[in-house]
């Protein structure tokens, strides 16, 4: 008989998910839309960024494909965060399934309401700090500056006693220092990364075809850029590290996981398959089997001294 | 909602108009499933591209288990559609979205801009089962490029033609006004028609605006929207389209067929005609 195979993962204050397959921020809703997707096969759902109070979003157009990605400039349209307590939480809590709130924000004040009101709710897993959306006014203040990072990372912190998992940007020139600054500043786990900016032009109307004029980018175009990011964080921080970007396939999801991450989110394929999380966790779970490995914790292919996620 | 995630087999290809391309599939749930007005995911696989492209069924026959697809070729994504040969299998994620709300009794005038036809063939063969007064206008740049009315039964079809070479040489918009009741009894309006819509922006800004000035209500106007799509299911919010009363709709899940009172008609933009 062979041995049961271990696919969980544990992301720290009590948080452990059956698999290590995750969907990422704004490419799931708040779990409620996706179709014909078993979401008793997902690791967690992360939600929308949330915000205080309710968001419109930006002007169309919002979104445009580029060569093996896609640019969004959505603007955090969300329908605030007292909105998502009382009424999706509750629903949440009777989901064999754990949701973590992506909460976004201007200032540190908006991110630390966010957080208590979210703190006792039933339903809620744990928290993502987006401290990185390139498509809204000072989005990106907190993700570029190690300080700033770690002062927002501690604010929230003091209020919550959710697992706090920190978004990481790609925008900066070093992406260690953020992550380092965060993880001393107390959060439970990193995801890595938020889209990289980017944008396009409408050669025939000679403009942008974003109306915000950039975006980020995201999708196949930018695995390569992901993973190194990952590879680098994850050799640098001890706690644990989600991987994101540009994940179709279980090839696609091992390579982060080899790189050091201890799970992945899922993004744009959800747009593309919707099954995409399931395929993902079943391809994770024959690769384990094929090379005789029991779980997760086997797979980094650096010194596993680094990783502390057991 | 009721979606499918399987393969569909196009069993047909076919130029309907010039510049147009037909697909039949063949795929019973969905064929039995789809509404008029509302759209399909198709995935493409051309080099480079990711989405899915959006696409409305032009039609469906439940009984023989067939959809249509009428199409122009704008992109890569486009491009890889209408080289799809019969027995290829296509990937649908659908139906989706919200169809024309067709059942009423008084006369239904459909009106459509360049390929906002499409959507029609479905939607003028449900308001004739239903026994309604069907009148079809149609535009479109050139006689060619309009779909030949034989495709719309029982309908009584007029057409525009942007270069006067076949009916009404001008804006099809210009063929409603005769339909609209006047604006100086009062008595009449509301009562009159129901309108459905697809085209242009331009075109349909034209049209909300026509109808305004005869005093017609905008909820007896339906439109089907178009606007970039990502995942067609409501999680990107990707298609938003603005809202009478601020902010945004989503075209996918709050449509892509609205009342057009729904919409705030001077930010709307036509994202893809310009």
């Amino acid at each position: 008989m062979a041995e049961r195979l271990d696919l969980t993962v544990d992301l720290g204050r009590g948080l452990r998910l059956r698999s290590p397959v995750l969907v990422a921020s704004g490419t799931f809703g708040y779990g409620f839309d996706a179709p014909q997707v078993d979401r008793i096969a997902l690791g967690a759902i992360v939600t929308k960024g949330t915000t205080l109070r309710p968001r419109e979003g930006n002007a169309p157009n919002r979104i445009a494909e580029t060569p093996s990605g896609m640019l969004n400039a959505i603007g955090l349209q969300n329908p605030g965060v007292d909105h998502v307590a009382r009424v999706y939480a509750p629903v949440w809590a009777s989901w064999n399934v754990p949701v973590i709130v992506n909460v976004a924000g201007d200032a540190i004040d908006e991110y630390v309401a966010v957080a208590e009101r979210l703190d006792s709710v039933p339903g809620i897993a744990g928290l993502e700090l987006n401290i990185s959306c390139p498509n809204v006014a000072n989005g990106l203040q907190f993700g570029v500056d190690p300080d700033q990072a770690a002062k927002l990372t501690s604010a929230v912190r003091a209020v919550t006693r959710l697992t706090l998992i920190v978004k990481l940007t790609p925008n900066v020139t070093d992406v260690v220092a953020i992550a380092r600054a965060v993880e001393d500043a107390g959060a439970d786990a990193v995801s890595a990364i938020n889209t990289y900016v980017g944008m396009a032009i409408d050669v025939r109307r000679r403009r942008p075809v974003l109306s915000r004029e950039s975006g980020g980018l995201s999708g196949p175009a930018i695995k390569p850029l992901a993973l190194h990011a990952v590879w680098q964080v994850a050799q640098a921080v001890r706690i644990p590290v989600i991987g994101i970007g540009g994940i179709m396939t279980p090839g696609d999801a091992l390579e982060f996981l080899l790189a050091g991450a201890v799970a992945v989110q899922l993004g744009t394929v959800n747009y593309i398959r919707p099954q995409a999380a399931h395929e993902v966790h079943e391809g994770i779970a024959v690769y384990l089997q094929e090379h005789g490995l029991r779980n997760l914790r086997e797979l980094p292919i650096r010194s596993a001294s680094v990783l502390t996620h057991a | 909602m009721s979606v499918a995630i399987a393969p569909a087999v196009v069993v047909e290809r076919s130029v309907p108009m010039a510049g147009a391309v037909e697909l039949v599939v063949y795929h019973p749930p969905s064929a039995a499933a789809v509404n008029p007005g509302q759209f399909f995911q198709l995935a493409v696989g051309a080099p480079r591209t990711i989405l899915r492209r959006p696409y409305s069924a032009a039609w469906s026959d439940a009984a023989s288990g067939r959809v249509g697809f009428i199409f122009n070729v704008v992109g890569a994504g486009s491009a890889w559609l209408s080289q799809r040969d019969e027995g290829s299998e296509l990937d649908l994620l659908g139906p989706l979205g919200r169809g024309f709300e067709l059942d009423g009794d008084r006369p239904a005038v459909c009106i459509a801009g360049g390929l906002g036809i499409a959507v029609f063939l479905g939607v003028v063969q449900a308001l004739v089962a239903r026994g309604r007064k069907v009148t079809m206008l149609q535009g479109a740049r050139m006689s060619a490029q309009l779909l030949p009315a034989d495709r719309l039964p029982g309908a009584d079809v007029r057409t525009a033609t942007d270069d006067g070479s076949r009916g009404h040489h001008g804006s099809v918009v210009d063929l409603i006004s005769s339909h609209f009741p006047p604006t100086f009894t009062g008595e009449r309006q509301g009562g009159g028609i129901d309108l459905f819509a697809c085209g242009p922006t331009p075109m349909l800004q034209s049209m909300i605006g026509l109808a305004q000035r005869h005093a017609v209500p905008l909820s007896s106007i339906q439109v089907a929207l178009e606007t970039p799509m990502g995942c067609g299911v409501g999680t990107c919010l990707g298609c938003a389209a603005p809202r009478r009363e601020g902010g945004y709709l989503l075209t996918c899940q709050d449509g892509p067929c609205v009342r057009a009172d729904r919409i705030d008609w001077d930010r709307m933009e036509d994202q893809f005609h310009g």
